[in-house]
């Protein structure tokens, strides 16, 4: 296939196929179902801006800059969708991750979810191959 | 930017998803049940002269039951450091859980005796994420290489570093205790009497604490846990020849059996073989 017909792929946000995952309310997507969520939420963005600003202003602006290539790097090296989830090694070897040790790491599996979404494995396929439209499936590019 | 946003699969954590559903109906008209339920404990802590002397009570309660009559709530945190819970039981144990699992690694990672101010920094930045939804009143001490802490955590996040501390219901009662006894330079002995006789002031004064008194000495390279320290209030009697219950003993009156109907498909979760 040529490169200009090819159709672009969006990475990652699923949840606006309304077509095929419902309407989503406004206002529960800015605000959140709970407000512990968003304060988890941003405590972890902010938390993440400081931990660059920090290293830009030690080693220097391009640091950051390159270590944000290498996560996105790790990030898009996943296996396919399906029974074994991807382990993220690289990545959380790479964030720091791998030495912490949080809620979210036992707490409740999150393939025990009752609301979770089965990824589709073949629609994610058709998108990375430029077959069909829509959002790849979020954990397979 | 949102192109190079970074997705990686789900991890577990508290889950949100039924929060909206819930509100939902409670909305139009559903009553939750009440699943507060009252919890009450007397745990304290204090510096004596070679250490850190840790104590609590062992009654659990929901409300007006008492659900244990002898449980732990000195939980380990590192051989070097134990840490008294009160509020929610399951809080309580799952964050000093998890804190010992990363003072673990921790100390695999550097081979050093974990510190105290490592653990009440690990635990007062979980609790202050989670903004006082993890009900966890935390009474933490231990000794390291700088010597004897103890310390205070609020569910909030908030922390204190006290020479003596108590926290739950009975804190009160117990720091009346401390209050009018406490000096420094307390001997072990002496320690462990004055703890025993704050958990007992819980004990007595307050509903939610009750029974048996547990103590954990920490000194340097050293813990002692006495579990069950004191029983101040043993069972009164017991029938000396035993108790049996035949099976049956308990009459059934009636009995129906509604076989389930299947309603709901499964779909298994991922991708399943299709063809």
């Amino acid at each position: 296939m040529e490169g200009s017909k090819a159709i672009s792929h969006e990475i990652g946000g699923i949840e606006k196929d309304a077509l095929r995952f419902g309407l989503s309310g406004v206002k529960s997507e800015f605000v959140g179902d709970h407000p512990l969520q968003s304060a988890l939420k941003s405590t972890r963005i902010t938390q993440e801006q400081m931990k660059s600003k920090i290293l830009a202003s030690t080693y220097g602006s391009a640091f950051p800059l390159k270590m944000d290539l290498d996560k996105q790097i790790f990030s898009r090296f996943q296996r396919p969708p399906g029974a074994l989830p991807s382990s993220m090694l690289g990545l959380e070897a790479l964030t720091g991750s791998l030495d912490e040790f949080g809620f979210e790491d036992y707490h409740p599996d999150p393939h025990d979810s009752e609301t979770l979404l089965p990824i589709d494995m073949h629609h994610g396929m058709e998108v990375h191959l430029g077959l069909s439209r829509g959002p790849a499936c979020h954990s397979f590019i | 930017m949102t192109k190079a946003a970074i997705h990686v699969p789900p991890k577990g954590g508290f889950s949100f998803d039924l929060c909206r559903r819930n509100e939902m109906l409670a909305q139009n008209g559903l009553k939750p049940p009440c699943s507060f339920k009252k919890t009450g404990t007397t745990i304290v802590g204090l510096i004596f002269q070679d250490g850190v002397i840790l104590g609590a009570d062992t009654r659990a309660t929901e409300g007006p039951i008492v659900a244990d009559k002898n449980c732990e709530k000195i939980h380990y945190m590192a051989p070097n450091i134990y840490c008294c819970g009160a509020g929610t039981a399951a809080d309580t144990e799952a964050v000093t859980d998890m804190v010992s699992s990363q003072l673990q690694l921790h100390r695999y990672h550097t081979g050093r005796e974990s510190r105290v101010v490592t653990a009440l920094s690990l635990l007062k930045s979980h609790l202050f994420n989670y903004q006082g939804h993890v009900s966890a009143a935390l009474v933490l001490g231990g000794v390291d290489v700088t010597g004897p802490h103890l310390h205070t955590i609020y569910p909030h996040g908030s922390t204190d570093t006290l020479p003596f501390a108590t926290m739950g219901s009975g804190s009160l009662a117990a720091m009346a205790v401390f209050e009018s006894k406490y000096k420094e330079g307390l001997t072990r002995d002496e320690g462990i009497q004055l703890v025993s006789e704050a958990i007992c002031s819980g004990i007595f004064n307050d509903l939610g604490s009750g029974s048996n008194v547990d103590v954990c000495v920490i000194t340097k390279g050293h813990k002692e846990y006495l579990r069950n320290h004191q029983q101040p209030n043993p069972r009164t009697y017991v029938s000396s020849k035993g108790y049996s219950f035949v099976k049956g003993h308990t009459e059934v009156l009636t009995t129906k059996i509604t076989p389930l109907k299947e309603k709901v498909e499964v779909i298994e979760g991922g991708d399943a073989m299709e063809e």
